[in-house]
């Protein structure tokens, strides 16, 4: 039931698939997170799973029991997630910073319904599918010029144009 | 001088309007054009995936579920000779950082494959080839070194990784 059915070539699931219901697949830039939405715990949660270590994380600002996390995406380094919650009564972005535990609305006053929000590696860019032209089109939100970008380390920054 | 001071205003007022405030975060307007020539269309645009400049996407503005590729900085659509199908429905691309790789999902006759495309060759790969299982929702990682992605085995959904390169 673990690992015995993959090939070389595949990585080592570990503890990843069992007898679950794993979904909405999403890996972080440097390959070394999932953030997935799995059953395991015996309803939809939204979790991360750590590649390397071989082990899942919580996060337990995410899963609430009143709203269903989903379509969940990570940055370079799984520093930032992004994820559909309908925790307001109709489907929100929410940014989730795993540095500073905090977590955000990026659609608070946003018009029309957004849907698949997908987020560049450097965490600064959100496209999504956006409902405000009556179908689905695609809009990108921008966190600005300020954010602290997830990029490898010693990487050359550019000061932000004023 | 008295015009061009309340042209300024409405100007400043138009901007708070739009933007919000003028803070962040804002929706970065991207350009729609009925006839399908740019980013939005009067068709569905969907599966949305970005690595600056490039948006990658999903459209059935030709009668075909389709991947496109919007280039933000020249705002043009980038021609990707050889990734569609003439006969198969496409989903779900993801796109490495640098641009040059594109997975998709490929559902043909109830049968689903994920394809591998290089930019550069113009080249398109079955990952799946061999596979049986229904397979979905690939997510390629930024130097395109790994691929994880869905697929239906033992009754329910398991993840695979897999290196494309």
């Amino acid at each position: 039931m673990t690992s015995c059915s993959l090939s070389p070539n595949y990585l080592n699931s570990g503890v990843l698939n069992g007898r679950y219901n794993n979904e909405q697949v999403a890996l972080s830039g440097n390959g070394n997170w999932l953030a997935l939405i799995s059953d395991r715990s015996g309803s939809s949660q939204l979790v991360l799973y750590d590649l390397l270590e071989k082990r899942f994380v919580d996060l337990a600002f995410v899963n609430t029991d009143s709203a269903v996390a989903e379509s969940p995406s990570l940055s370079l380094t799984g520093r930032y997630l992004v994820y559909i919650s309908s925790l307001q009564g109709k489907p929100d972005i929410f940014l989730y910073d795993r540095l500073t535990q905090r977590q955000e609305i990026l659609t608070q006053n946003y018009q029309g319904w957004a849907r698949r929000p997908k987020i560049s590696s450097d965490g600064r860019y959100i496209v999504f599918e956006t409902s405000r032209r009556g179908h689905w089109n695609i809009e990108v939100l921008d966190r600005g010029p300020n954010v602290e970008l997830d990029i490898p380390n010693g990487s050359p920054v550019q000061a932000p144009t004023p | 001088m008295m015009k061009r001071k309340n042209l300024l205003v409405l100007y400043t007022s138009l901007i708070t309007l739009v933007t919000g405030c003028g803070g962040y975060p804002s929706i970065i307007s991207l350009p729609y054009d009925y006839r399908g020539t740019s980013i939005n269309s009067a068709a569905i645009e969907s599966f949305p995936q970005i690595a600056p400049p490039f948006i990658v996407f999903v459209s059935d503005r030709n009668g075909m579920q389709s991947v496109y590729l919007y280039n933000s900085q020249n705002k043009r659509l980038v021609d990707l000779p050889g990734l569609n199908f003439i006969d198969a429905i496409a989903s779900s691309p993801t796109i490495t950082e640098d641009g040059r790789y594109i997975a998709f999902v490929a559902n043909r006759n109830g049968r689903s494959s994920i394809y591998f495309y290089d930019r550069q060759t113009k080249q398109r790969r079955n990952l799946t080839e061999n596979v049986e299982a229904e397979v979905r929702n690939p997510s390629i990682s930024s130097n395109g070194k790994q691929l994880a992605y869905e697929i239906a085995r033992n009754g329910h959904w398991e993840i695979e990784i897999i290196n494309p390169l």
